[in-house]
């Protein structure tokens, strides 16, 4: 099963939440079916579901009934993609706006990988810019690095001012 | 040289010509103050005197005497007169030497004193070369060693000037932080280095696939 996921899920929490809401829905699916089978009376309503939760098993029906092995199925995919997906963790020097968020995850799945993962972290001491960090490399690109890095030329600027 | 050997023949000369006349002058002397005695037993010449009279013989002997007395005053005259004029000779010539000795010290004494001095100019000379080359040594060595002190402080204030502007430009951004505003600037750092992350997948999808 492919999935695209949504730009809401950008991090490993968020899909892992996802995955939690669906394997509680195919649960609760689970014991519907069978009391729909076994008796006629009602049954419990379904869980509380995010938009994204919503969405994938709005997506899932689309094609196909909802069943329990489509449930499942979509489940796996979701277990696949937390466990293969790419992951990048981008940490800036305060806790990112959800505009931020989109703009920078948005451009991740454009230009490097659809399903990539990014993780946000912040780090006050970094003042500005950030810290890419994406399989065994660390790009620093923080405003303190700059800083430091440029400290050997401040005294030539200050005797020019 | 010449003078000295001519000197030297002139005094035995005098010395010579001395005497002579001393032994002139000594002789007619003997004679005169001790005649001879005749041996007795020698046969006599016959003499004048017994056939001359006695005033005759006395005239005679006084005149001898007379000129024996003036040819002696003479002798001593003229001696006296040699000697004066060798002495005064001697005197010119030992002034002569002496004045020749002198000059002839003096111009060698001249000599190594102008040798001395040429020499000690050289050795100046050589010493005033060599304390210049020193001092020159010394000066540049002085302002290379001030040049490297200098430098050294340079770079101290600059490390502590970049340390403090750091310092100072880290604390006071720390509390300003808008990400709003960076959102253009982060997205472009990222499209600069996308290369590098699409490299990065490829790597690390290659063990993979």
């Amino acid at each position: 099963m492919k999935l695209n996921l949504q730009a809401k899920v950008s991090s490993p929490q968020d899909l892992r939440a996802i995955t939690l809401e669906v394997r509680q829905y195919a649960q609760w699916f689970s014991q519907y079916s069978i009391k729909k089978r076994v008796s006629s009376s009602k049954s419990d309503a379904p869980p509380p579901m995010s938009e994204t939760g919503v969405a994938l098993i709005k997506e899932l029906t689309d094609s196909k009934q909802l069943s329990q092995a489509g449930l499942d199925e979509l489940i796996a995919a979701l277990e696949n993609l937390e466990t293969t997906s790419p992951r990048i963790t981008i940490t800036l020097a305060a806790a990112a706006p959800n505009s931020l968020k989109k703009t920078l995850v948005a451009w991740c799945r454009e230009q490097i990988e659809p399903n990539i993962l990014v993780d946000f972290r912040f780090n006050s001491t970094l003042l500005g810019g950030m810290v890419v960090r994406y399989g065994s490399h660390v790009y620093d690109w923080s405003f303190r690095r700059q800083i430091l890095a440029a400290r050997g030329s401040f005294p030539e600027i200050l005797r020019r001012v | 040289m010449g003078g000295g050997t001519f000197l030297q023949i002139f005094l035995l000369v005098d010395v010579f010509i001395m005497g002579v006349l001393v032994a002139v002058a000594v002789r007619h002397a003997n004679a005169h103050f001790r005649p001879a005695k005749h041996e007795a037993g020698k046969p006599q010449p016959a003499v004048a005197d017994e056939h001359l009279p006695t005033a005759v013989k006395e005239h005679l002997l006084k005149t001898s005497q007379d000129q024996f007395q003036l040819m002696l005053e003479r002798s001593i005259g003229q001696l006296q007169h040699n000697l004066g004029d060798t002495s005064e000779q001697i005197n010119n010539l030992i002034k002569n030497l002496a004045t020749e000795v002198v000059s002839s010290e003096l111009e060698q004494y001249r000599a190594n004193l102008g040798r001395l001095h040429a020499q000690a100019e050289k050795d100046l000379g050589g010493i005033k070369q060599a304390m210049d080359g020193y001092q020159t040594e010394l000066r540049a060595q002085v302002a290379q060693e001030l040049e490297a002190e200098k430098q050294q402080l340079i770079k101290q204030i600059d490390t502590k000037l970049s340390d403090a502007v750091g310092s100072f430009l880290i604390e006071t951004l720390q509390h300003n932080v808008d990400l709003g505003s960076q959102a253009a600037y982060l997205t472009a750092v990222l499209e600069e280095h996308k290369a590098d992350f699409i490299r990065e997948v490829a790597d690390e999808a290659q063990p993979a696939g």
